[in-house]
């Protein structure tokens, strides 16, 4: 073990305040930087995911205050596993938006300052949300996650960045506040708020309490989760952010709202009753989404819907609940994480010179893009779920799941929904491949960091699609961990493997 | 500490100016067209919970939280830290919001020379 | 390693090279292509014997693949098929763009196929299906045309179908905990019936959109028509065949469990009929060789259906017989008209025109295939139906037989028109220059044009593979009851021998070509339009063949029945639905305020009725 969980968080915030000094020594530092802290903080993550595997999971106790009293952050392998991944993706975020074109459009370097300064946080606290146990904790780092994502989708000035800025943060503030009244609840019944602790205590909670927090945790985080109908910001922040941010918002921020509402109902509460409202809100948040992604006329607006309707999917498989169920929830939030962050970066250079970003400006770019368009045209296939690309696997591992519970309806309704995402995304396809081009759009050939960080997903894709084994053992690993609610109520509050 | 016992004139002013100023903020927020008022409506909202969350960890008659020999000899019945800290910390987050919203909402005028939310509406569908 | 693992390997492997040997060169891509499917096959069928296997585990399930008579049975379809075609695809796809991404996803789609006839479990045989289907999309939107339209079409069906098969493979799953066939079939009987009537409802869905069954049809014509022709020759020939295939393993170990009472056999066998006789029908009237190709397909796969679905021993030969023949005759026939509009321009049959001096092994190879097609002796298409009648009539299905009679009757009609219109009748000048295709496209035309004639002759070299797969399946030997090597039985005793017809009718033949040629001394070579109507001289440059409107009088004569398009209600429901989800994304107004009261709305419902959703 190199390093312990709190460096994941203590040291970007550190750099955050570095970077500006440092890019006043030399400029690209500001661009170096934050890629340089992403890259150790991942080796660093993985390191102790490796250690936690072996031997369960660390729990580090921040300034000696141990648990309940003090904030703890519990690096598990099912929360290092998150976290891995958004730091994964994180890099491979910040590699593809190096010398990304738009950056340099400004004379000056402070939007690009303020870019990889936001996208640095952004990361950071979704890591943030997934290690703490505390629950205000949670609540500061979702704060934090949310004011770097608002930055950054009011990115563009030309865009309507700002108006979807806007209802992110109008939306996000009403989460906050119901979280915050929710934290309130727990504390004034419980005086705790550790989240072990609170496990522990739950049954002393009256019964009117408990499910008014939980009906506000739920809003909250559902809001976070992209869930319907609290999920009318997120299309058009994915949309006008820029395209390694939106590419950020799918592989890792929408991770961190799951998260959230995991950690609430698989440790947090143990309440009769939310496992079949993650189904039915899963599905519902699946087919709107769906049905919306079907009739988009703009390409990330498309992908944005798509997104959500993937996260319906997560829910379900979440609420199908047991080993398998966790399992598939996993591997699908593994799969959409790497492909839709591809189909956003391949996406958006397809339509880089449009300004509408319609689907139909994507007529026969295939010809002129061959491996941007062939990257695109692989994560559609993957994320539908064909064999032998990644994204079938995740699929089958719900659909057995769903089997292995007896919900035959639910398998039914997922495979239908698959339907309608068959054909808006082979629809794109065949716009990219088989049909004339009928615009004088002109091309931007993605730069050679973006097309590196596009061959290392497409990689991904495949390697996962024809040997799954690569990764099913984290997943395993993790699904194990997160159902064993015990063991984490044990290991925070006795600090059997406390790090001082 | 509970919410049901001690209900004095005090804490039930307290709780309930606090409820008063979450729902006249969710108020203005909901059907205020202004995007200034929604602004407003969002930070009364936030000062109504941190009034309550403040109001939970009042005790009546307590001291501040400081451990000095002399306060604690003098009265040991201190009122709860941590809602304190919490609300501290949620002030600075709230400000923080409101100040980036803020500048949304200026660079939104310049785009669409209105404040108006219903005419503020090219992303949909 | 074995032999499983080095032709699914070969096929891959060679699918990804060949795609990048196309960046080097197109001979090099050519030679990859072509070298990947020969050696494929020599390897396989020199070396696999049943019962070899070869497991894999993969993301926690057991992947393993096999091969038995049945799989070898279609294999030969397969393979025979894809090393005829791949030759046939060298020229004919000369010169075209992006023929690395073809030929890659010819490659996968033949790796699919075998994929499929080897897999021994649920999911195996899922993931090749997928890979079959995505391969074969992407050639058939490969031309361009209506890309959106035709493509979409096509894969919303199989990916209906497809996933119908899933929902089925995970009930199996949910069951018997188990993906494997082999536990299918064993423990089958031990499921409820409810899972029993869908899982085998389920499965005959996915595999009938392959095979084209009515009213899953609609994306075929179109899918065929629009791919190249060498690639349609496979998606015909050996493609649909998958669909039969799988049909027959879902009617031997499913179905037959079934209770009598759910009638999916009588139900599956009439679709295969009424299939069989509208697509006859449709294709009479089509003026595209293409298009008529693709509903004769589409007709034929019908006679297949309804003989697999009967599921007795002889019905059963009949289907597999047809199955192999008509991936043949159809498969010859898409490379017919593909020689004839790589050559001539066209396969508009009211514009084509006497090219049989033009193109005379075109002619043969097309005539020998329509022969076939319409079963008349002495070349093999006859032996299948003879078959199919068989086994209609000594189980009492009398109506269906006269369907089928039918259909089969009024395929003379379309092979008739597409030999008139393409290679009869008068010479065009604007056809004046049209020369025979090349010898890499008329060989393998030319070779499957022998072999109907051979088989004709010696039925018993193919009904004893067939012979083979049926016993796998349960059915016992048919040799010496049904057939011999050149001897066809009926139920009632008598007995047809093919080498005899076939020798009857050469020397008929030969002797009128004999006389013919004697004559001709005496004769004169006269233009085509060297003709004269009730003493009127036609200009020449007046054309009168009678083409155009085929079969006018015909389709006056059943137009009410054309009326009714399966594919209009089709439409009608997909614009339905578009038109619902286009209104349900009218949820997202774009107003931010809005999207908070939702957000408040939804949290009071939540806390309204949490007390009934949420127990403590």
């Amino acid at each position: 073990m190199v390093g312990s969980p709190v460096q994941l968080i203590a040291i970007p915030l550190f750099a955050a305040f570095l970077i500006p000094l440092l890019g006043k020594a030399w400029k690209e530092l500001v661009r170096i930087t934050p890629g340089v802290v992403i890259l150790y903080l991942l080796y660093l993550s993985v390191d102790l995911l490796n250690y936690t595997i072996e031997h369960g999971r660390v729990v580090e106790v921040i300034a000696g205050w141990t648990p309940p009293w003090g904030i703890d952050l519990v690096f598990s392998p099912f929360s290092g596993f998150l976290a891995t991944l958004m730091l994964f993706m994180g890099l491979l975020v910040w590699i593809y938006s190096y010398r990304y074109q738009t950056f340099e459009d400004y004379d000056d370097y402070e939007p690009t300052l303020k870019y990889y300064l936001l996208l640095m946080m952004m990361i950071t606290a979704s890591v943030g949300v997934v290690l703490t146990g505390d629950i205000f904790n949670l609540f500061v780092f979702i704060e934090i996650l949310g004011i770097t994502a608002y930055g950054l989708t009011a990115y563009y000035r030309h865009r309507d960045g700002a108006e979807a800025s806007f209802k992110y943060l109008f939306i996000g503030s009403l989460s906050s506040t119901f979280l915050l009244l929710a934290i309130m609840i727990i504390y004034s019944q419980l005086g705790t708020l550790n989240m072990a602790d609170i496990a522990v205590k739950a049954h002393e909670l009256k019964p009117v309490y408990k499910i008014t927090a939980l009906v506000l945790f739920l809003v909250a985080f559902g809001i976070e989760a992209e869930m319907f109908p609290l999920n009318g910001w997120a299309p058009d922040a994915y949309s006008q952010a820029p395209a390694p941010v939106g590419a950020a918002f799918a592989g890792i921020v929408v991770k961190a709202g799951l998260y959230t509402v995991i950690r609430l109902i698989y440790t947090l509460f143990e309440v009769g009753g939310t496992y079949e409202y993650l189904i039915v809100m899963g599905l519902i948040t699946m087919f709107f989404a769906e049905f919306a992604a079907f009739s988009q006329t703009k390409l990330k607006r498309m992908l944005a819907y798509s997104s959500i309707g993937q996260m319906g999917l997560v829910l379900v498989a979440f609420g199908i609940g047991k080993e398998e169920g966790v399992y598939a929830a996993l591997f699908l939030m593994f799969n959409h994480a790497i492909i839709k962050s591809l189909l956003f970066m391949s996406g958006s250079y397809l339509v880089y010179k449009s300004k509408n970003k319609y689907i139909s400006e994507l007529n026969g770019v295939g010809k002129m893009m061959p491996v941007t368009s062939f990257l695109f045209a692989l994560g559609a296939f993957a994320i539908v779920g064909f064999p032998p690309f990644a994204g079938f696997w995740s699929k089958l591992a719900v659909l057995t799941a769903a089997a292995d519970s007896g919900m035959l309806l639910i398998i039914a309704l997922i495979l239908s929904i698959s339907l309608i995402e068959v054909i808006y995304y082979l629809r794109v396809v065949n716009r990219i491949y088989f049909v004339k081009r009928d615009t004088d759009l002109g091309i931007t050939k993605p730069t050679p960091q973006a097309m590196f960080s596009m061959l290392v997903l497409g990689a991904i894709i495949l390697i996962v699609g024809f040997y799954p084994d690569v990764i099913t053992g984290v997943l395993h690993k993790a699904s194990a961990t997160l159902l064993d609610k015990g063991s984490y109520i044990n290991d925070v509050l006795s600090l059997s493997q406390t790090i001082n | 500490m509970s919410l049901g016992s001690n209900l004095d004139l005090l804490t039930v002013t307290f709780y309930g100016t606090a409820i008063a100023l979450i729902l006249i903020g969710l108020y203005a927020a909901l059907v205020k067209r202004s995007l200034i008022k929604i602004l407003i409506g969002l930070s009364i909202v936030d000062s109504g919970i941190n009034l309550l969350l403040v109001s939970i960890g009042y005790l009546k008659g307590g001291t501040a939280p400081i451990f000095s020999p002399a306060v604690i000899d003098k009265n040991p019945a201190m009122v709860d830290p941590v809602p304190q800290a919490l609300v501290l910390t949620a002030i600075v987050i709230g400000f923080a919001v409101t100040a980036v919203a803020l500048a949304l909402v200026i660079r939104l005028y310049r785009h669409h020379k209105t404040v108006n939310i219903d005419e503020i509406k090219n992303l949909k569908w | 390693m074995n032999i499983i693992h080095i032709t699914l390997g070969i096929l891959l492997g060679g699918a990804i090279l060949t795609y990048f040997a196309n960046k080097i060169s197109g001979v090099v891509r050519d030679l990859m292509f072509i070298s990947t499917i020969v050696v494929a096959a020599a390897l396989f069928f020199i070396k696999m014997t049943p019962d070899t296997v070869a497991v894999f585990n993969l993301g926690g399930i057991t992947l393993s693949l096999g091969m038995n008579h049945l799989g070898l049975l279609f294999s030969i379809i397969i393979l025979g098929l894809a090393v005829l075609a791949g030759f046939y695809s060298l020229p004919y796809m000369k010169g075209k763009d992006n023929l690395g991404f073809f030929y890659m996803n010819y490659l996968l789609s033949i790796f699919g196929m075998m994929g499929i006839v080897m897999s021994k479990d649920l999911v195996s045989f899922f993931i090749f299906w997928e890979i079959m289907t995505w391969s074969s999309y992407l050639i058939v939107v490969y031309n361009g045309n209506k890309a959106n339209k035709i493509g979409i079409k096509y894969i919303l069906f199989s990916a209906l179908g497809a996933y119908s098969m899933l929902m089925a493979i995970v009930m199996v799953y949910s069951q018997l905990h188990s993906f494997s066939i082999a536990d299918l079939s064993a423990g089958f009987t031990t499921m409820p019936a409810s899972y029993q009537i869908t899982i085998a409802l389920l499965l005959i869905t996915g595999f009938a959109v392959k095979a084209a069954m009515m009213p899953l049809h609609v994306w075929a014509p179109d899918a065929y028509s629009n791919a190249p022709m060498s690639y349609t020759a496979m998606f015909s020939g050996a493609l649909s065949k998958m669909g039969v295939y799988g049909l027959v393993i879902v009617f031997v170990t499913m179905v037959s469990h079934l209770p009598q009472n759910f009638w999916v056999r009588e139900t599956i066998a009439w679709l295969g009929a009424i299939t069989a006789g509208m697509a006859t029908i449709y294709a009479i009237f089509q003026d595209d060789a293409k298009k008529l190709l693709a509903y004769s397909s589409v007709a034929q796969l019908g006679y297949i259906i309804t003989g697999v679905a009967i599921g007795t021993e002889i019905s059963m030969i009949a289907a597999l017989m047809l199955s192999i023949v008509h991936g043949m005759f159809k498969a010859n026939f898409f490379m017919v008209v593909g020689a004839v509009e790589r050559q001539a321009g066209t396969t508009d049959l009211t514009v084509l025109t006497g090219l049989i001096r033009k193109m005379p092994w075109t002619f043969f190879s097309a005539l020998m295939s329509a022969i076939a097609l319409a079963g008349i002796p002495p070349l093999v298409g006859y032996v299948g139906k003879w078959m199919l009648y068989e086994s209609l009539i000594s189980n009492g299905n009398y109506i269906l037989v006269i369907v089928i009679f039918f259909a089969s009757t009024a395929g003379f009609l379309y092979v008739f028109k597409i030999l008139y219109s393409i290679f009869l009748g008068q010479e065009e000048p604007e056809f004046e220059n049209v020369k025979e295709a090349p010898a890499l496209m008329v060989i393998p035309m030319v070779i499957i044009a022998l072999l109907l004639g051979f088989f004709g002759a010696f039925p018993g070299y193919l009904l004893k593979y067939i012979d083979n797969a049926l016993v796998v399946m349960g059915y016992p030997v048919s040799q010496g009851k049904w057939w011999e090597m050149t001897t066809l039985f009926n139920a009632w005793g008598n007995k047809v021998s093919t080498d005899l017809i076939m020798y009857t009718t050469i020397t008929v033949f030969v002797t009128i070509a004999i006389v013919l040629f004697y004559r001709w001394k005496n004769g004169r070579y006269v233009s085509t339009k060297d003709i004269s109507l009730s003493g009127e001289m036609p200009k020449e440059d007046e054309n009168y063949s009678f083409k155009l409107d085929f079969y006018k009088p015909f389709e006056r004569a059943i137009s009410p029945l054309l009326r009714y398009k399966i594919s209009k209600y089709y439409n009608e429901f997909a614009d339905g639905m578009e038109a619902f989800f286009d209104w349900t994304r009218r949820i997202y107004n774009g107003n931010a305020q809005t999207y908070a009261i939702y957000v408040i709305t939804f949290l009071v419902i939540l806390l309204l009725i949490a007390n009934n959703i949420f127990t403590v």
